[in-house]
């Protein structure tokens, strides 16, 4: 055995994070560690990977123990992670990102060709190409991935701790993601694999792990299960498979025709975008991100001027109107980054809560805060987030649970039109299960919602219509019927729909 | 329980930088051969060893208290407010010449000359808030380079056009207010006046402004996360020419209660040197922005300062020592400030 983390418990204060955990590493093998949000996988990782150390218990390498005061530590003992949100440099070369902290020198010189050749050897070595002289920030999602992969490589790693990792990739790039992952364990590199997606962990995990409230509920080989029992083992319950009722269009909610934003780069970012969403019916827009989906969100929702075009929201032109006046007159918005637009770290869970609801929760500019709590309180019982306390900082909620928060947030205005980007990015699937629903219900109540996703299988199971974009049109239409993912995949990419 | 280990952690930094000043300022006292155990003791009766002390260090605390209640309030709102001391100087000027010639009673011209100040300090950092939202000019460095313009503009007029040529003293001054629009001492002898009540009243009311009201709390999301504000529907223009005109109002607040309640004329320098506006900005710094912390943290700035005449008086220790203190507590707050000052770049990046 690799690696051993032998009864490692985690507390802050009264909070148990990690509570008598055991896992184990084989030398080439892919273990998964899967659980809800906040079931304490991160922690773990950030113990193995010296981030914090453990309250009790002790890890073992190669059979001695050892502890790791940081991070370098950590890499000195050949463990290496990568994170969810990648840590590159975006303006220097994929070469520099690689080498950076152990630099081939020519005298005191940095020495550019060695680093170069040094990359492209290793990334031969471990069949993952890559240029050497590319700007990191010219490369899709998928290639930085790999810069980082790379990265960890050189820096010596023998474990690899991947947290979330296909997250953000494209399905093509998924599947080269999980190719190179089962090549390089099989050149005896160890991978420790976090992810929500239970269909990759069966197709790549040899082991997988589940936590939940912070304990282990079972350890087995992949070969011997499937995607419901591990389900069930996060959960603590059998899933309820949603289903969806006929749909019931009603009258035109959300009117764009003919939107365009040329933007700074010579590129137009949207091109003569037309749609339409009506009551009762969930609009899908499938495609690679990048392709203008946060464009046309942040056209839509006022946040960004446009160029040519008119935004009709109920009958009323509100194209170029403020945010606050168009949130007034029936928006509501789950934005795609939830770090970035959707709370302030620093402010506490109610007062994120109180986003865009003021007005019902004041009299003459005082606001009403018990009324405030009250209404949190019920979203935290609702949406099962998990929370120290309604004043708890958001920065120490999980990402699932923010995301509960803000779905939670959006759902409570009741608006008539409801934009859903990226509404289940990084939730665990029983939150997934739940703000589906949520999404189904908002539907079902004559609700017109704008989902944006990249994840297919979510566009596929709630929208009515999909539409696809991409490089800023919409390239296609399809029934959600009789779409078919090959179809979708083929027009996110670019290609021409077949008949 | 849990709320008040919070409280207790906020307190920390602050109290480690005092603790820490202290030190360093014994050390230097060491240096210099005095007794620190005498000299502190002396600092601490020349601050508030009587009710004479007591009152000299709060009257030289209310500008200050005012000037970092406004500094505190473009904090929360995400706004670097750099420019306290222009501020704070066109406000004093502007009292001065409603209170010397505005018709009217007593009275009125006291009000009128308050709002005056308050106006003039308000559109002078509202200004400088225009040009950021307008040509994306960098606040911090306007707010600082208006400092110059407001300043000498100031010490321009009572040199020349409002000069009083009435006495024989050539001093760059405006003439001494009548003594019916002075504000009112609040003890018979002492320097403490009603400017301090404001101040007080201010404090308490920019508390509870942003912790109970729509406005506070948009403020402070703005301040914590201005994508998320204006996700949210919050006008980033138009809250930030409304925070700079308060947080300027502030500042000309103070100059206008120091020319009413100390000076009772604009006398050029008079409020520069004692550096009022660069304290007040510290007592932000060091209160973490809290309004009711900033009051306090400006007490304690002020009892430093009057502390280190009282020391200087009675020792052979030279009121250096005090400015060392200070010193020290500057380079704490502002690692703290720095470091989060990156962060916010970072996340805004």
């Amino acid at each position: 055995m690799l690696l051993q983390m032998d009864s490692i418990t985690k507390s802050y204060g009264s909070v148990t994070a990690n509570s008598q955990v055991q896992f184990s590493l084989n030398r080439g093998e892919i273990h998964a560690l899967v659980g809800e949000n906040g079931a304490g996988k991160t922690t773990l990782m950030r113990i193995l990977y010296g981030m914090e150390s453990p309250t009790s218990g002790e890890i073992l390498l190669d059979g001695k123990a050892v502890s790791f005061a940081s991070p370098a530590d950590a890499i000195k003992h050949r463990i290496g992670m990568v994170h969810q949100h990648f840590m590159l440099f975006p303006t220097f070369t994929i070469a520099e990102n690689i080498v950076i902290g152990r630099e081939p020198s020519k005298g005191i010189g940095f020495d550019r060709k060695a680093a170069a050749a040094e990359t492209e050897r290793i990334g031969k070595l471990y069949g993952m190409p890559v240029d050497p002289w590319k700007k990191v920030a010219d490369c899709s999602l998928g290639m930085q991935q790999r810069v980082e992969i790379l990265k960890v490589l050189y820096q010596g790693a023998e474990v690899i701790i991947l947290d979330e990792p296909t997250g953000v990739l494209t399905p093509l790039e998924v599947k080269e993601l999980l190719v190179a992952i089962k090549g390089l364990a099989a050149q005896g590199k160890s991978f420790v694999l976090i992810s929500h997606k239970l269909q990759e962990i069966m197709e790549v995990a040899d082991r997988v792990t589940v936590l939940r409230d912070g304990k282990v509920t079972g350890t087995v080989d992949a070969k011997d299960t499937n995607a419901e029992d591990l389900s069930r083992l996060m959960v603590g319950r059998d899933l309820i498979h949603i289903s969806r009722n006929e749909a019931s269009r009603g009258k035109k909610v959300l009117e764009v025709a003919g939107l365009s934003i040329k933007g700074a780069k010579t590129k137009p970012v949207l091109t003569n975008i037309s749609l339409h969403v009506d009551e009762g019916e969930i609009v899908g827009i499938a495609g690679i991100s990048g392709n203008g989906q946060s464009e046309l969100i942040q056209a839509i929702s006022g946040l960004m001027k446009t160029d040519h075009g008119v935004i009709k929201l109920l009958g009323q032109d509100v194209t170029g109107a403020s945010v606050g006046s168009i949130r007034e007159r029936g928006l509501a918005h789950i934005p795609e980054d939830r770090y970035q637009w959707g709370v302030a770290k620093d402010a506490t869970v109610t007062e994120n809560g109180l986003m865009g609801h003021t007005d019902r929760h004041q009299k003459l500019g005082i606001l009403n805060g018990s009324g405030i709590r009250g209404m949190v309180s019920e979203w935290v019982s609702r949406f099962g987030i998990k929370t120290g306390s309604l004043s708890t900082k958001a920065q120490f909620l999980s990402g699932g649970n923010l995301q509960k928060l803000i779905v939670a947030r959006e759902l409570a205005q009741h608006t008539p039109f409801l934009i859903a980007a990226e509404p289940t990015r990084g939730v665990d699937v029983g939150a997934m299960e739940i703000i589906h629903g949520e999404l189904l219900k908002k539907r079902d109540e004559k609700g017109a919602i704008l989902l944006i996703s990249s994840e297919l299988t979510e566009i596929l199971k709630l929208s009515d219509r999909i539409l696809i974009m991409y490089e800023g049109q919409i390239v296609g239409e399809l029934d959600a019927e009789s779409a078919t993912e090959e179809q979708i995949s083929l027009l996110m990419a670019g290609g021409k729909a077949v008949g | 329980m849990d709320k008040l280990v919070q409280f207790g952690r906020s307190l920390m930094q602050p109290l480690l930088a005092v603790i820490v000043g202290l030190a360093a300022g014994a050390i230097a006292i060491v240096i210099v051969g005095g007794s620190v155990m005498e000299t502190y003791a002396e600092m601490w009766k020349g601050a508030f060893g009587s009710f004479y002390f007591l009152t000299n260090t709060l009257s030289r605390a209310t500008p200050i208290i005012l000037i970092g209640l406004g500094v505190a309030l473009a904090f929360r709102a995400g706004f670097f407010n750099m420019g306290s001391e222009g501020q704070m100087v066109l406000g004093a000027l502007s009292a001065a010449v409603t209170a010397i010639y505005l018709p009217g009673s007593g009275l009125v011209k006291l009000i009128a000359a308050i709002i005056a100040g308050i106006i003039a300090g308000g559109i002078w950092s509202a200004f400088a808030g225009w040009l950021d939202a307008r040509f994306r000019m960098n606040l911090l460095i306007t707010t600082l380079l208006l400092n110059y313009i407001a300043t000498l503009f100031a010490g321009y007029m009572v040199s020349y056009p409002l000069k009083d040529r009435t006495g024989s003293a050539a001093m760059a001054q405006t003439v001494m207010l009548d003594q019916s629009v002075w504000l009112p001492k609040l003890f018979k002898g002492m320097s403490l006046h009603a400017g301090f009540i404001l101040a007080v009243v201010g404090a308490i009311l920019l508390f509870l402004f942003m912790r109970y009201t729509v406005k506070g709390y948009e403020i402070r999301m703005l301040g914590g996360n201005p994508l998320f504000a204006s996700y949210g529907g919050v006008q980033r223009g138009k809250m930030m020419l409304i925070s700079m005109f308060v947080s300027g109002g502030f500042a000309g607040l103070a100059g206008s209660v120091e020319v009413l309640g100390t000076q009772y004329r604009y006398l050029d320098g008079a409020l520069t040197s004692p550096g009022y506006a660069w304290s007040g900005i510290m007592a932000t710094l060091l209160a973490g922005s809290h309004p009711l912390g900033t009051a306090v943290a400006a007490i304690l700035l002020a009892a430093l300062q009057t502390g280190g005449m009282g020391m200087e008086r009675n020792t052979e220790v030279p009121l250096e020592v005090s400015s060392i203190i200070q010193a020290v507590l500057i380079l704490f707050v502002s690692a703290k400030f720095t470091y989060s000052f990156i962060k916010r770049k970072k996340a805004r990046s």
